[in-house]
């Protein structure tokens, strides 16, 4: 149960004027009609629901028994924004303001109480190319993990190559020995076709699918798929939908990089570039010990700016790194583990600010399930406002902002250049990949610094960049967010 | 609007770090080094580091002197000013011709660099130039404009030569 009074941003002992102003004054700014944003649809929603008990005199009394009889609503964790200004300049263009959203676990909650069942499906990719060490590390990988499951955990393997089938029948992991004698059998042969494999996945996903479980699905590949992207992804939607979330780990370099970031960026999961086969063990393994230990699971933003507000970009930068798509609304974020915030940094364009005074930003609600306390969808809710002045005084930007982005430019400068070459502008990339380059040497990354002017050389002399060396600097840089605040930058 | 004072692209207002090239947008101090005071030996010795101003206003101009010569050129400068060798074959000329500073000795090109004009600035661009310009040291990428400083060394091929900026 949501509270109401929370919602339209009242006090509970609010007069029923009080109560109009509010659900008027946030239905200017967040109506469908007059916003395009999709999270201002989810919250108009939200917000005319409440209005509608909290205006009805006998609803109302009705709610605040309820209310009353539940007790103090317990603190499970709190979306805290940080604006890159507090104050904006009145300016006849538009400016870009960033904000950074923390959403931080409550300290009064036990690190013991946090463990839920997983119900977790491995879709292991064993086209021809997997054959080797590749395969066989991911076996090691898939006993590890079996070893790691308790009794309460369900797990499901699907293997595929041009077809699906069932390695393990989604089931409670009763017989473990037998469990590894299968993944032991596995032989590479056929193509890649991820749709495949994802579709008997989700099957086999859904047989043990419940509110009670972390539902999570694991995709191993090493290949690109052909011609079925648009299938995946709209599996991917679903399974957000459900609250399911999808990782990837890419092995080698041929895998398709972008398709690989929207399945787990609309799904609050994450991706992975594994350059070498002894590394798919240790990333598994971490995977699923996460896994394991949420505080919240099907954590979720609902991003609602002002309808003349452009929302430029989203990047989740903790627990992992990963770019974020907003064209659905609310946006998986995946789960929140005990002791670990979840921080997105949101790049806005605001338009031409002509009249002084105060004004919003933005509405951002954070939700999420709470397993182990049985709380479905507790929320937390954040309204930004900033104050524009003629002349405002000089202000630092925060800390915290300029540190993660700082690094989030090497990111974006890489993905420019990647986009470059691959549109065939052979002289932009070139000129971007030594921008980057220089880029790093200040930030003190040798070794991608010279990677990017590796590349630079590279696609000067033959035209397109290397699968490997474009993978290397993109989850290179990517990696560099996680490195958390250097001390000189 | 924030004039990246690296490679002089517009950013927006608000943007933080440039969205050509990377460059930290939002402070001053972070840009020009302040004057420090050393402590060498026994005297006290003040040096000062740091870049010459970038703003040049409408009405200043560019005093261009090149290293070893009694004579510097002053130039009033267009859209573009093309700095360059003019030989009596080629079809085009430059706006500042090198010649009588030894261009051609020196590994002038033709066409060598130009200087644009931007709103309050300007930034110097290597054109695809045989034997490559300097910026303070540093070679220029072709076609990649810098930001130009007031006392900035500037070299064509094995000409050097400082840029003044004088107002009035």
């Amino acid at each position: 149960m949501a509270d109401l009074y929370a919602v339209l941003g009242v006090p509970p002992n609010a007069a029923e004027e009080d109560i109009r102003r509010a659900y008027r004054t946030a239905a200017r700014r967040l109506h469908p009609d007059l916003n395009t944003h999709p999270g201002a649809a989810t919250q108009f929603r939200e917000i005319t629901s409440a209005h509608e008990t909290l205006s009805d005199p006998v609803a109302r009394a009705n709610y605040d028994v309820k209310r009353r009889s539940a007790g103090p609503e317990r603190q499970y964790f709190s979306l805290r924004v940080t604006p890159s200004s507090r104050t904006l300049q009145t300016l006849s263009e538009p400016q870009v303001l960033y904000l950074l959203l923390e959403l931080t676990p409550d300290r009064s909650i036990d690190r013991r109480q946090t463990t839920a069942p997983l119900n977790l499906t491995l879709i292991i990719d064993r086209s021809t190319s997997m054959n080797g060490p590749r395969l066989e590390r991911t076996k090691i990988a898939a006993h590890q993990i079996i070893d790691q499951l308790g009794p309460n955990d369900v797990l499901s393997v699907v293997i595929f190559s041009d077809r699906a089938e069932i390695l393990i029948k989604a089931m409670p992991l009763a017989d473990k020995a037998f469990a590894k004698t299968l993944i032991t059998t596995m032989q590479a042969s056929g193509g890649t076709e991820i749709f495949q494999g994802l579709l008997m996945g989700w099957e086999q996903n859904l047989v043990y699918q419940s509110p009670n479980f972390i539902n999570h699905m694991i995709l191993i590949t090493d290949g690109r798929t052909y011609g079925d992207e648009a299938q995946c992804i709209a599996l991917a939607d679903k399974a957000a939908a459900a609250g399911v979330g999808m990782s990837v780990m890419g092995i080698g370099d041929e895998w398709n990089d972008q398709f690989v970031d929207q399945l787990a960026g609309r799904t609050g999961g994450t991706s992975q570039y594994i350059s070498s086969p002894n590394a798919v063990v240790r990333f598994l393994n971490d995977k699923v010990k996460t896994l394991g230990q949420s505080l919240a699971e099907r954590v979720t933003l609902s991003i609602a700016p002002d309808p003349d507000i452009k929302i430029e970009s989203a990047f989740r930068l903790i627990p992992s790194a990963q770019p974020l798509v907003t064209e659905n609304d609310p946006i998986p974020l995946g789960q929140m583990q005990n002791g670990q915030s979840i921080s997105v940094l949101l790049q806005l364009q605001l338009p031409a600010l002509t009249q002084p005074g105060f004004r919003s930003v933005a509405r951002m609600v954070a939700g999420g399930d709470i397993f182990w306390d049985q709380r479905r969808r507790y929320e937390a809710i954040a309204d930004t406002s900033v104050e524009v002045l003629p002349r405002p005084p000089e202000e630092e930007p925060p800390l915290a902002i300029l540190d993660a982005l700082g690094k989030l430019t090497l990111y974006r400068m890489q993905q420019k250049a990647a986009e470059a070459a691959s549109a065939g502008e052979i002289r932009e990339a070139t000129r971007r990949l030594e921008a980057l380059a220089t880029r790093l040497l200040a930030a003190g990354q040798e070794e991608l610094a010279n990677a990017a002017m590796a590349e630079a050389r590279r696609i000067s002399s033959t035209n397109s960049l290397s699968e490997e060396g474009q993978k290397a600097l993109k989850y290179g840089t990517r990696m560099l967010l996680l490195a958390g605040p250097t001390k000189d930058s | 609007m924030r004039v990246c004072p690296y490679c002089a692209h517009n950013n927006r207002e608000g943007v933080l770090y440039c969205e050509e090239c990377g460059q930290v947008l939002y402070s001053e101090q972070a840009l020009v080094t302040a004057t420090k005071k050393l402590q060498i030996g026994t005297g006290n010795l003040t040096t000062k580091s740091g870049w010459g101003t970038a703003r040049f206003t409408h009405t200043a101009t560019i005093i261009l002197h090149v290293r070893d010569s009694q004579q510097s050129i002053e130039v009033k400068p267009q859209e573009e000013t093309i700095l360059g060798r003019y030989d009596g074959s080629s079809m085009s000329t430059p706006t500042v011709d090198l010649t009588p500073f030894g261009a051609y000795e020196n590994g002038v090109s033709r066409i060598h660099a130009a200087i644009r004009r931007g709103e309050d600035t300007l930034t110097l661009v290597d054109l695809g130039s045989v034997n490559g310009t300097h910026l303070n040291g540093q070679r220029l990428i072709p076609n990649q404009p810098r930001v130009l400083r007031d006392g900035d060394e500037v070299r064509l091929g094995k000409l050097v030569c400082h840029i003044y900026f004088k107002t009035n």
